[in-house]
């Protein structure tokens, strides 16, 4: 650059240090990004602290309010332990966990393999948009519990029911945001890439597909929510199986820890999911959040 | 600078309006638009805020349909982008997900220009250092001023090498100085490039100093109000005696005039 004429030589300095340098680690740093963390944690075995305190103190019916190193107990043992081979019924959380996991995941799954597809076609096709979208706003906006008796009716006391249920209340909040990312798409971004010539595929591809991912991420979240709903209510509702159906029986059975241990359950995992995708969200779009320091 | 006499760009009778939203109402940002740009020729459009420049470079670039008239280059009918035309874009227009280097080489991705790889990558190299953002390759542009994002936006459209090359108000968020160091390579690119360019400025100077014909555009509808010719040698950038010369403040204060004769026009009739 300097050599481009004396004049310019002074703002354009070529021998200039790097303007970017490594900064490294230092106390402070670490400090600032683990101390959510740190405190969070600290808050919350507090809290169980006092509620064990609690319990054991302040004269409280075991039936309405378990101490709380029993319910980890509980949870311990039920996430070690599996049923006998042949049992007809587990008392394993783990094994209750797992077959909701599995149906969550699934259920998940062709909820995405629907949803993202159907979304952006909606997004990019106005015809499509104007036949799919009254029914897709229809049963969006029809709360889901409602159709449980009528996938019971048709399909029993099984887990493709279960999975079904899943699959309705996740594809919805899925779909709807893949074609409101498609809608917004920022019209400068796409004449940019009209001006440099891209054709109608890679406009789709590389502008309105990576303009629309953290839209997609963020209803895969809110879809991550519905199904766990979905799935608590389809095994509350029928089955002998999952975290639903345990929840269901420990309460039959006066064993409020194991329920306790179960919620608690449920909400570790949902917390975990949601943010996962909280993360996956920040990390492929960036500059969505660039300013969440 | 090969400045035959061939217009490459003819704009006849061209009309360009906006339907409003949620009216049924349409706005006639330009009317009329006559004008002719010669192959190798810097063409500086000026004008109050929202008299239609844009509007008017993106009917050359292929971007917004025109009403009526015709915008042609090389003689055929504009109906779309081409690789002969590149775009510096007023509001940047990178891609947020792509990271600088990427955003410069968007262009050779896109279109097959036979161009080989090693000769991308020699080019991508050489518009970032032309832009002095050598060093940033790997930054994604929320990680950049808007002066860096506007640079960028430049090296991107010059890395083509296009024929015409169409720019609205691509120094507009450059501080004074780099602003100044990249009119004078702007200037040189087009000296030893023969490139046409179209574009657009709200400084005065910066019309005077890069253009050889200043076209004042007048508010509401867009109309070509006068067009002014500046004939000064080349390179002017490196040249002190332009700016200080009466010819110079003589046109720079009729061209002021113009604009704010126009610019006047927005606070009245609103
Ligand atoms: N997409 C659009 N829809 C409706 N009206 C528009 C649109 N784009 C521009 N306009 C209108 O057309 C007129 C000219 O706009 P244009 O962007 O060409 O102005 P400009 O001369 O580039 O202004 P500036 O100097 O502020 O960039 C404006 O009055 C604006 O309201
Ligand atoms: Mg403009």
């Amino acid at each position: 650059m300097a050599n481009k004429g004396q004049q310019n030589a002074q703002v354009f300095d070529t021998d200039d240090p790097d303007r970017i340098q490594d900064i490294g680690w230092t106390a402070r740093e670490v400090w600032r990004r683990t101390r959510g963390f740190v405190v969070t944690s600290i808050n919350i075995i507090t809290f169980f602290i006092l509620w064990e305190l609690l319990t054991i103190y302040g004269n409280i019916n075991p039936l309405f309010l378990p101490k709380a190193s029993d319910m980890f107990m509980e949870l311990w043992v039920g996430l070690t332990t599996r049923a006998p081979e042949g049992a007809v019924f587990s008392g394993s959380i783990l094994d209750h966990f797992l077959h909701s996991f599995n149906n969550l995941m699934f259920g998940l799954g062709i909820a995405i393999l629907i949803g993202v597809p159907g979304g952006l076609l909606m997004g990019g096709n106005k015809y499509i948009e104007a036949i799919l979208s009254p029914y897709v706003w229809a049963l969006a906006s029809l709360p889901r519990i409602a159709l449980v008796p009528l996938f019971i009716l048709f399909l029993g006391f099984t887990t493709t029911m279960q999975v079904t249920i899943i699959v309705i209340s996740a594809v919805f909040p899925i779909m709807i945001n893949a074609w409101a990312g498609v809608k917004t798409t920022e019209k400068s971004l796409l004449a940019a890439a009209r001006v440099f010539g891209a054709n109608r595929r890679q406009l789709y591809v590389k502008v309105v597909l990576p303009y629309t991912l953290p839209f997609i991420i963020s209803g895969i979240q809110q879809g991550i929510g519905r199904g766990l709903i979905g799935v608590v209510i389809a095994e509350l509702f029928g089955g002998s199986n999952g975290l639903g159906y345990l929840i269901q029986r420990s309460a039959d059975t006066f064993n409020t820890a194991m329920n306790f241990a179960v919620l608690l359950l449920l909400i570790v995992m949902s917390l975990s999911l949601i943010n996962f995708t909280r993360w996956l969200e920040a990390y492929v779009a960036p500059w969505r959040s660039a300013n969440h320091l | 600078m090969s400045l035959n006499n061939e217009p490459i760009i003819v704009a006849k009778d061209l009309t360009i309006s906006y339907e409003l939203h949620r009216e049924r109402k349409k706005l006639t940002a330009l009317q009329d638009i006559n004008l002719e740009v010669k192959a190798g020729e810097f063409v500086v459009l000026v004008g109050p805020s929202g008299c239609g420049k844009t509007s008017f470079i993106n009917a050359i670039s292929g971007l917004v349909p025109k009403e009526t008239g015709s915008v042609t280059v090389r003689g055929e009918e504009v109906t779309g982008p081409g690789p002969d035309r590149a775009m510096v874009f007023q509001d940047y227009a990178l891609l947020p997900w792509r990271t600088v280097e990427s955003n410069v080489r968007m262009p050779f991705e896109f279109q097959d220009l036979g161009v080989s790889e090693a000769e991308k990558k020699k080019r991508v190299q050489e518009c970032l250092e032309l832009v002095d953002l050598d060093g940033f390759e790997k930054s994604f542009p929320y990680e950049l001023s808007g002066g860096m994002k506007q640079r960028v936006g430049i090296a991107r459209a010059l890395i083509t090498h296009p024929d015409i090359l169409l720019a609205d108000e691509p120094f507009a968020a450059i501080d004074a100085m780099t602003r100044e160091a990249m009119q004078a390579e702007m200037e040189r690119i087009v000296m030893e490039t023969g490139q046409t360019c179209v574009f657009i400025t709200h400084s005065i100077d910066e019309a005077i100093l890069l253009g050889d014909r200043v076209v004042v555009i007048s508010y509401r509808p867009g109309k070509v109000k006068e067009i002014v010719d500046i004939n000064f040698p080349r390179p002017r950038m490196s040249n002190s005696e332009v700016k200080t010369s009466r010819e110079y403040a003589q046109i720079r204060d009729h061209i002021w005039k113009l604009v704010k004769d126009e610019a006047s026009q927005t606070n009245r009739g609103e």
